[in-house]
């Protein structure tokens, strides 16, 4: 049905992938694992992108190189958010926007699926 | 041959219901199923009690009962269960006594929301559902007019707030709040402040459906709404024309992004009826909305017709669900309401069926 969302882009669990990163598990069975740090410089919030032209303002040399998830909540249907070590907590990471940042479609091995694309 | 508590059960599996597409066995309708002799008894526990199809499947129960070799008598009872959609963390600490959560939303404003709110919950309230009813439209907030509510709510030391009553409903609007002369001038922060008041700050006790009559477009209260629970999903309204289908369809989109169910598209001011010569005329159009069902491949659940007696209704607070139950405007109302039910049960099934996202770290 149009109104559902495709398999790829609902999560079926999000957890722990070891100490500080996380995993999760889609509805098509594929597996992302996102290192922490990575995962908190692509913090969509409008502090960390420019709301109108994307860029990034985030600092990486601000962030602590062990900066991890605290906590992490269901936003309504489509989203998580996370409370990050640094204190962080204003992103809102959308299912969609997870996936395409999954690090083995991004680079295109490991999962079959084609460079860049959100599988 | 003695008729055996298995005899009925096989019988009764050869009986479907036709929106969740299941026999009644195997859905779990059938309870307290007893027989004594030839006297056959049960319960036939549905999913709501606003199921449109409620009279046929208990006929259709009673015949294939009846048709069994050695049975006298069959007494049914129709009782109902509705279940619950809004699970999960976020909905068990916010709302955690009610079932279904479901917003009345619309791109352009005007095309009559909350006309058509009221009358659901009135619709569904009527079959004997426990419905609630959230005016989040902070604005322009119209049902207390339409409800024809005057009493204000009690809110006490802790800031918690009990709901109105009126005409079975639960009624919680920022219009109690406001003098009819002033106006809500806020930026997004307060709009979700209020939301998130309105529906943990409340005290609804046990609700089956809070019906959600939303401001028009796709902005704060409509994101906040969405982000604070899973809602079971949205109604959305439209006259026929194409300049209110092209916004909604902005609405549709909205939901589908934040992956929110939509349970169908109601026409609103779908045709007019000459009172005088009783001919039909189909002022904005018609039948736009059923297209646009059609080809999004979501539930359409009716045509309502503009007409003199549902706005005079609503002026005076005095909803034809209500005063003229009888009347065409009042009938297709309730088939709405029926049909959006249905939608909500066939929603809880498959939420059975596909678990929420599990949540570990």
């Amino acid at each position: 049905m149009m109104a559902e969302m495709i398999k790829s882009l609902v999560p079926v669990e999000i957890g722990r992938a070891n100490e500080y990163d996380l995993k999760i598990t889609w509805q098509d069975g594929h597996v992302s694992v996102y290192p922490a740090r990575e995962l908190r410089l692509k913090c969509p919030c409008a502090g960390c992108v420019d709301e109108l032209t994307g860029v990034v303002r985030v600092i990486g040399t601000s962030v602590p190189q062990d900066v991890h998830p605290l906590k992490i909540h269901l936003v309504g249907r489509y989203a998580i958010s996370i409370d990050w070590s640094d204190s962080h907590r204003t992103g809102i990471y959308a299912f969609d926007l997870l996936r395409k940042l999954c690090p083995c479609c991004q680079a295109g091995h490991g999962c079959g699926c084609a460079k860049g694309s959100t599988c | 041959m003695a008729v055996t508590t298995e005899h009925v059960l096989n019988a009764l599996r050869s009986v479907h219901d036709p929106d969740l597409k299941r026999d009644l066995v195997s859905l779990g309708f059938i309870k307290d199923l007893t027989v004594q002799g030839g006297r056959v008894a049960f319960k036939i526990e549905l999913t709501t009690p606003a199921c449109p199809v409620r009279d046929i499947m208990k006929e259709e129960a009673r015949a294939v009962v009846a048709a069994l070799p050695g049975v006298s008598q069959i007494e049914i009872t129709m009782t109902s269960q509705v279940r619950r959609s809004v699970s999960g963390a976020a909905g068990d600490q916010l709302v955690p006594t009610i079932k279904n959560i479901i917003p009345i939303a619309s791109g352009k404003g005007g095309v009559g929301k909350s006309t058509v709110s009221a009358n659901l919950a009135l619709a569904l309230a009527k079959s004997g559902a426990r419905v609630g009813v959230m005016d989040a439209d902070v604005y322009g907030p119209s049902i207390p007019t339409i409800l024809g509510v005057t009493d204000a709510p009690e809110v006490d030391e802790q800031n918690r707030i009990t709901p109105v009553e009126q005409s079975g409903l639960k009624v919680m609007s920022m219009g109690f709040f406001m003098k009819p002369e002033e106006a809500v001038i806020w930026r997004g922060p307060m709009l979700h402040k209020t939301v998130q008041q309105f529906l943990g700050g409340v005290i609804w006790g046990e609700l089956d459906y809070l019906i959600v009559d939303l401001p028009p477009g796709t902005g704060d209260v409509q994101l906040s709404l969405c982000q604070m629970i899973p809602i079971t999903g949205a109604v959305i309204v439209s006259t026929p024309q194409d300049v209110a289908l092209n916004v909604a369809q902005k609405a549709i989109a909205m939901f589908k992004k934040l992956n929110a169910p939509i349970l169908g598209i109601v026409e609103n001011m779908s045709y007019y009826l000459c009172p005088h010569c009783g001919k039909r005329d189909d002022i904005f159009g018609t039948g736009g909305a059923k297209q646009i069902a059609e080809r999004l491949a979501i539930p359409f659940l009716g045509e309502i017709p503009l007409a003199t007696p549902i706005r005079v209704a609503s002026d005076t607070g005095r909803p034809m669900v209500l005063t003229d139950p009888n009347s065409p405007s009042a009938k297709a109302f309730t088939e709405v309401a029926e049909r959006l039910a249905a939608q909500v049960s066939i929603k809880g099934m498959q939420g059975e069926l596909t678990p929420e996202v599990k949540v570990t770290f």
